[in-house]
């Protein structure tokens, strides 16, 4: 039983790094592969100001979180206004940097051995209502005008600055929202694991964020949280090795890209179930 | 001071194949290819094969060192041209927005990442001493002859490159490929020829680095990751030109040996990361000088 419920509660936080993802890559078509290292941000600021100064979680938890934007400013200022391109360099180079900070202030941060001893204040119903609050949180975004700005600058960029909308601004404000979301990501992981160590946030968790959001279908955020649980729970329970697992992701990802390029669930959204079938309002897609 | 110097160049001599490797796919598709990281790991460890399997006992030193380096090159080759066939051939046939090549790439980077990881588990392994007598001395200073020997080869296989791009019929087309694909193709140039052997000059490249990297580090599956050496020298140089990413190699190396000196080896990719920010604040379009728009 404990078994299962570590698997529901780490597929929970998963979830809701994937949201962080989704965001970036799904709405404004950007790229980053440094999305980890501001789980890493958020995880080591909130577990750290717990073990110095033995704040409350919700407060730490906040502050987690706005260093994740502060980190995520200082990656996005530069690069929204240039190419896609730069941002996933960016990033990359973001994740390595933090990795190294994090391996070489051993005095603060335990270093390559780990930052231990973080009491543990995240159980599965806290998981549970973060994820449904932050999954209400992402679907709004999307839904609000801000969504549909971004989708309209993912599609053609130009386009949508010579509609009036402001592109930099956008994928700026998009950024940081999902760093905030990741950050939060973060922050759970540490109080629930107990335990941090750099290694945990190199870039192949970012690449496989980015697989689970593509095996769904980057228009649909119901197809990303759908794939995030069955990628991260089932490899779990039937104990596959780590490595044939992200191999088999691999060939799926590159079947999918070949074959059906919009992903599983194209841009069908849950919420259509309950919607009214009028094509009028232009729904999510 | 002038050994560190030489060190330095030496390391940049290795960055500049990684970033043209990089920049010539960059080039011709533009999107950055993420894949270029799985490559080199892949070779590196072609060539530790090759070494133990072939020329072992056959051949040594200076021999040996060149015929690794030759079966890398083309085991490089020879799966960048894989790749392109997979992951990219389908893309660019149904038009497919540049997005798609990004995860294409990213996907097969850590596909290849994780077959070597099956099959060589995640152990360390290193490559054997190619040069017995490790200093030279030249007016007074000694220096390394792994070093020099690397400096040496970027250089000539740079020169081959450039060779290729800028005197021969190949590179003429691969140059006008590059500036527009459908031109190109009316004009009578097979384009996906072009494309397969822009990947491969690109893998080739990719293949001798890894040599290279496995030579000055140990041998794991994750040597790949380094291409974000490349990766940031070309952001330096200006992303998709071949000189700034050769020069924007070159600072990035010096730079790198004098911030060991400064604040140690750790702390060394954070300050990297900083000056590169800096610079995309500053000079966004590189060294180079001329910015890559995004065609409508």
């Amino acid at each position: 039983m404990d078994y299962i419920y570590s698997i529901l509660t780490l597929t929970g936080i998963t979830m809701i790094g994937v949201m962080g993802t989704y965001m970036v890559t799904g709405l404004t078509g950007q790229f980053s592969f440094g999305q980890a290292a501001f789980m890493a941000v958020g995880g080591y600021v909130s577990a750290m100001l717990m073990l110095r100064f033995n704040l409350s979680f919700p407060l730490v938890a906040l502050i987690g979180s706005a260093a994740a934007v502060l980190t995520g400013l200082l990656v996005g200022l530069p690069t929204v206004r240039l190419r896609r391109d730069y941002i996933s360099l960016v990033t990359f180079g973001f994740g390595e940097a933090i990795i190294s900070v994090l391996n070489n202030s051993a005095q603060l941060t335990g270093g390559a051995e780990g930052l231990v001893g973080i009491p543990r204040r995240v159980d599965l119903p806290l998981v549970t209502v973060s994820v449904i609050a932050c999954l209400f949180l992402v679907a709004s975004y999307k839904n609000s005008k801000f969504g549909r700005q971004c989708l309209a600058l993912r599609t053609d960029e130009l386009a949508a600055r010579s509609m009036g909308i402001d592109v930099n601004r956008m994928k700026l404000v998009t950024f940081l929202f999902a760093s905030a979301i990741t950050g939060y990501a973060g922050v759970l992981y540490a109080f629930y694991s107990q335990y941090l160590e750099p290694g945990y946030y190199n870039w192949t968790v970012s690449a496989e964020w980015l697989i689970i959001v593509f095996v769904g279908g980057i228009n649909s955020l119901t197809g990303a949280m759908v794939s995030a649980v069955i990628l991260t729970s089932l490899p779990e329970l039937l104990r596959f090795a780590s490595a044939w697992r992200i191999l088999i992701y691999c060939v799926i990802v590159l079947i999918i890209i070949n074959y059906r390029p919009n992903g599983i669930f194209g841009d069908w959204e849950i919420s259509r179930l309950w919607k009214k079938r009028t094509p009028a309002k232009g729904d999510a897609a | 001071m002038l050994q560190n110097l030489f060190f330095g160049l030496s390391l940049g001599a290795v960055y500049s194949l990684i970033a043209v490797g990089f920049a010539l796919v960059f080039n011709i598709l533009k999107f950055s290819n993420f894949s270029h990281g799985g490559v080199m790991s892949f070779t590196a460890y072609a060539g530790y094969l090759a070494y133990l399997k072939l020329f072992d006992g056959r051949v040594s030193g200076a021999a040996m060192f060149v015929a690794v380096v030759l079966v890398s090159a083309v085991v490089g080759a020879i799966t960048a041209v894989g790749i392109e066939r997979v992951g990219f051939r389908r893309l660019r046939s149904n038009q497919a927005p540049v997005i798609y090549y990004f995860i294409s790439s990213i996907t097969l980077g850590i596909l290849l990442e994780n077959i070597i990881t099956i099959f060589a588990s995640s152990n360390f392994y290193s490559y054997p001493v190619f040069f017995p007598a490790a200093n030279i001395e030249i007016f007074g200073t000694s220096f390394s002859v792994a070093d020099f020997v690397t400096l040496l080869f970027s250089v000539v296989a740079l020169a081959v490159l450039l060779f290729v791009l800028y005197r021969t019929k190949l590179g003429l087309a691969v140059r006008t490929v590059s500036f527009d694909v459908h031109t190109a193709s009316l004009m009578g140039i097979d384009a996906d020829r072009v494309v397969m052997a822009t990947f491969a000059m690109s893998g080739a490249l990719g293949g001798i680095s890894g040599v290279f990297l496995g030579m000055n580090y140990s041998l794991y599956p994750q040597l790949g990751q380094l291409v974000v050496k490349g990766f940031i020298a070309s952001v330096i140089g200006g992303l998709g030109n071949i000189t700034g990413a050769v020069i924007g190699a070159f600072l990035l190396g010096i730079v790198e040996v004098g911030l060991i000196g400064l604040v140690g080896s750790g702390l060394m990719p954070a300050c990297v990361f900083v000056i590169m920010l800096v610079f995309l604040l500053v000079r966004p379009q590189g060294i180079a000088g001329k910015i890559v728009q995004e065609k409508a």
